[in-house]
């Protein structure tokens, strides 16, 4: 019977017990047992070092999370100029941008240079082609490092977006996904899917450009650049046969957590020489 | 060098490879069967059936009238051969050379291990510890032959360690019966008065051989402790393989993925154990009443995830049913070397190529192989040609760096197929005479209007070597509404085949 009681008295207290006073929660958060002891040393080992030498100084959590932080505040350049100064360097880390337009509107342009630019810093980089529209010989003439890109060819927009969030978890610091053209295949995914895959971007660290023909991704984008109907520029005058020299676009910021809308930009790709 | 032999012995051998398969029957009244119907015998059971007076040898019948609710299994050849196979691949992370001796019996070759471990029955606690990872109750003994480590692992209190030179002293007290248990001279000898195997060690060798012949001389030799046989190690095997025959046919998917996970998580650690993870894949289901189906499924890059080879396997198996209930199956995995890649610091982030063949499995079961991969550029003159490879990027740079300027060029959208247009052409004014202009284009929806400027033609001609020549006449073309098309004509007929974006 003893063993009986013991556990009932730990769990009722007996009438003749003494009432023992509640607990009060303290409300400063743990230190992470694996730092504390090293933080310490470090900053003992800094008040005894000058100021610049010491700034420096930094154990290895410290150093891995600075790296990990000035990752995630970096933005992946498209070296497209127009493009960048709208979204305030490039494509941001961790962050979903729509890039909307009709076709011929520019926008290909802008996907293939930004693969471009990182696989050409050594990223590994994802183009999910709903329309089916890449021609690797063009892609890699604009400079993209095919054995650095993973073609997906999804058949309808559920299955580029569920792609998306695949890759997004895997790794890969670009994740470009074109819609195609007008009428994008597949039905429209609900709103909560691009929340979600927002979310991914964010988690993961990746940045993620949405190229579509129309606004697909509601608010869960954190720039929303429009490109407009591009006029094409000939080479040749009179009489002399004509050479196709280009396209010219307008860009619009048409939204942006960050920076004011309605910053208007000139794209103006070049053709093959 | 003295040469040091571990056994390793799992009593019961039929009943621990069934509860390998079913571990949910281990505190069951369990009894392994065989034969068929009257001559149905009871070859093992476990505790809880043993405590009530199951006994092998007793008659299934016989059984099922002492506990009627005795759960009977017979006996399972795939099963067995998995769990053998299981035991060995656990030798084989002790020492490469081991002797696969069958029924549940390894014998390992762990001469040079002193290195490894304090002491041989740490080495020996280490062996059954790694058995009992992979689901086998395993004893193990250590002697110096193949014959006393085995006797050593039959004794109840495992690990048991023969020090060197100590064989024939240590099988001395034996009864003649341990030498070789289905011998049937073990009579004729226990006639002649001797009782222990000690008692066969002090006869004279040339005696015994004389009456009983060569097995004679060969159970001299083994009760002085000496090995007839080496120690035969076995080939590195090709191939992992688990199995199970089902106690009733199944019919629905569910049920059989159930079971089959339990065999892909058993060929995933088995793999594990040599360091192999699974390229190819391949499923052979048993058939009631007969035949069989076999199907074979090729992943994109090694892998070991249960997770990732059961969604294939799922996949596969609603894709093409095997058409009649299932009776037993076996899961065999081709092994091959998982990627390892080093992560840099400083660098931009790697992908982990574990992860990365996960994922690429999972797409390509989504979408199907050909629509997931690395693009590739075809020796070819015509702009819509490619190819799709294996994704394999290099590693990135040990340091970051910025990226190159783009070339800024214009791009375009293939078309594919390449889309028929009806165009109407106009004899050029400007340029040479019998030169024609674009005027207009007849197409689907925006593949229509007048042409406002249009340039060509310039000529592509290739394959007129072989079965499907092509003659192009490619034009470049801006509609009123301001779009830009690449398109060609072949023969009479135009096609889009690029819109400039």
């Amino acid at each position: 019977m003893a063993a009986p009681a013991r556990s009932l008295e730990l769990q009722f207290p007996l009438a003749w017990s003494q009432p023992q006073p509640a607990a009060v929660p303290d409300l400063h958060p743990v230190e992470s047992p694996a730092e504390s002891p090293v933080r310490d040393e470090v900053q003992r080992l800094r008040a005894s070092l000058q100021g610049t030498a010491a700034a420096k100084l930094m154990n290895a959590t410290e150093l891995l999370r600075a790296i990990e932080k000035s990752r995630r505040d970096e933005t992946i350049p498209t070296t497209l100029a127009p493009f960048d100064q709208l979204l305030g360097g490039g494509l941001p880390r961790g962050k979903m941008v729509e890039l909307t337009g009709r076709a011929g509107a520019g926008r290909f342009s802008i996907v293939l240079s930004s693969l471009a630019a990182a696989t050409s810093m050594g990223e590994a980089a994802v183009l999910i082609d709903l329309g089916d529209h890449l021609d690797p010989q063009l892609a890699e003439a604009n400079g993209v490092d095919l054995r650095r890109l993973l073609w997906i060819r999804p058949k309808t927009l559920k299955q580029a977006v569920m792609s998306a969030e695949m890759i997004a978890a895997t790794g890969f610091q670009l994740v470009v996904l074109d819609a195609g053209l007008h009428p994008v295949r597949g039905r429209r995914v609900p709103d909560a899917a691009w929340v979600r895959l927002a979310r991914s971007a964010e988690a993961h660290g990746a940045a993620m450009l949405i190229s579509t023909p129309y606004p697909l991704t509601g608010t869960a984008s954190e720039a929303v650049v429009s490109a407009s109907q591009s006029r094409a520029r000939w080479l040749g005058k009179g009489k002399s046969p004509r050479i196709l020299a280009g396209t010219t676009s307008e860009l619009r910021l048409e939204k942006h957590r960050h920076q004011k809308a309605g910053t208007r930009a000139t794209l103006s790709p070049e053709m093959l020489p | 060098m003295t040469t040091r032999i571990a056994c390793i012995f799992v009593p019961m051998f039929p009943l621990a490879a069934r509860l390998r398969s079913e571990p949910e029957l281990l505190n069951e009244a369990v009894a392994i069967v065989e034969g068929n119907g009257a001559g149905a015998h009871i070859v093992a059971a476990t505790r809880r059936a043993r405590s009530k007076a199951i006994k092998p040898g007793l008659s299934l019948a016989q059984a099922r009238s002492i506990v009627p609710k005795l759960i009977a299994r017979m006996r399972d050849t795939e099963c067995e051969r998995t769990a053998q196979e299981a035991l060995v691949e656990v030798a084989e992370t002790f020492s490469p050379r081991v002797e696969d001796a069958g029924e549940g019996l390894v014998f390992i070759d762990v001469s040079g291990l002193e290195r490894h471990f304090p002491s041989e029955l740490d080495l020996g606690k280490a062996v059954v510890r790694a058995a009992d990872d992979v689901g086998l109750p395993a004893r193990c003994g250590i002697a110096a032959s193949k014959l006393a480590a085995r006797v050593a692992a039959e004794v109840p209190n495992s690990p048991t360690v023969v020090e060197a030179g100590k064989e024939a002293e240590f099988l001395a007290p034996l009864p003649l019966a341990r030498l070789t248990p289905a011998l049937d001279a073990a009579t004729t000898l226990h006639r002649w008065g001797l009782s222990s195997i000690g008692d066969l060690a002090r006869l004279p060798e040339s005696e015994v051989a004389a009456r009983l012949g060569a097995i004679g001389r060969e159970l001299h030799y083994a009760a002085r402790g000496v090995d007839p046989r080496p120690l035969i190690p076995r080939p590195v095997p090709q191939e992992f393989r688990e199995g199970m025959e089902l106690e009733w046919p199944l019919v629905a998917l569910e049920p059989f993925l159930f079971i089959a996970s339990s065999g892909l998580d058993r060929l995933s650690k088995r793999m594990e154990l040599q360091g192999f993870a699974c390229k190819r894949l391949e499923l052979t289901m048993m058939l009631e009443p007969d035949g069989f189906h076999s199907r074979a499924i090729d992943l994109p890059a090694p892998t070991r995830d249960v997770k990732t080879m059961l969604t294939l396997l799922r996949l596969d198996l609603e894709k093409t049913p095997p058409g009649a209930p299932v009776v037993g199956f076996s899961l065999v995995a081709h092994p091959d070397r998982p990627r390892r890649a080093q992560l840099s610091l400083f660098g931009p982030a790697a992908l982990s190529p574990e992860k990365l063949a996960t994922t690429i499995a999972k797409l390509v079961s989504m979408l199907g192989e050909d629509r997931v991969g690395m693009p590739m550029t075809v020796d070819n003159h015509l702009p819509d040609r490619y190819a799709i490879g294996d994704f394999t990027p290099p590693p990135p740079p040990e340091m970051r760096r910025g990226p190159r300027n783009s070339a800024g060029l214009l791009a375009a959208r293939v078309f594919r197929p390449p889309i028929p247009v009806e165009v109407t052409t106009r004899p050029s004014r400007e340029h040479e005479p019998g030169e024609i202009q674009i005027e207009s284009i007849e197409g689907e929806g925006d593949l229509a209007g007048t042409v406002r400027t249009s340039s060509g033609p310039w000529h592509v001609e290739q394959g007129w070597w072989n079965a499907t020549p092509a003659d192009r006449a490619y034009w470049d073309a801006e509609l009123m509404r301001g779009k830009s098309y690449r398109m060609y004509r072949d023969g009479e007929r135009w096609f889009v085949e690029a819109g400039y974006d």
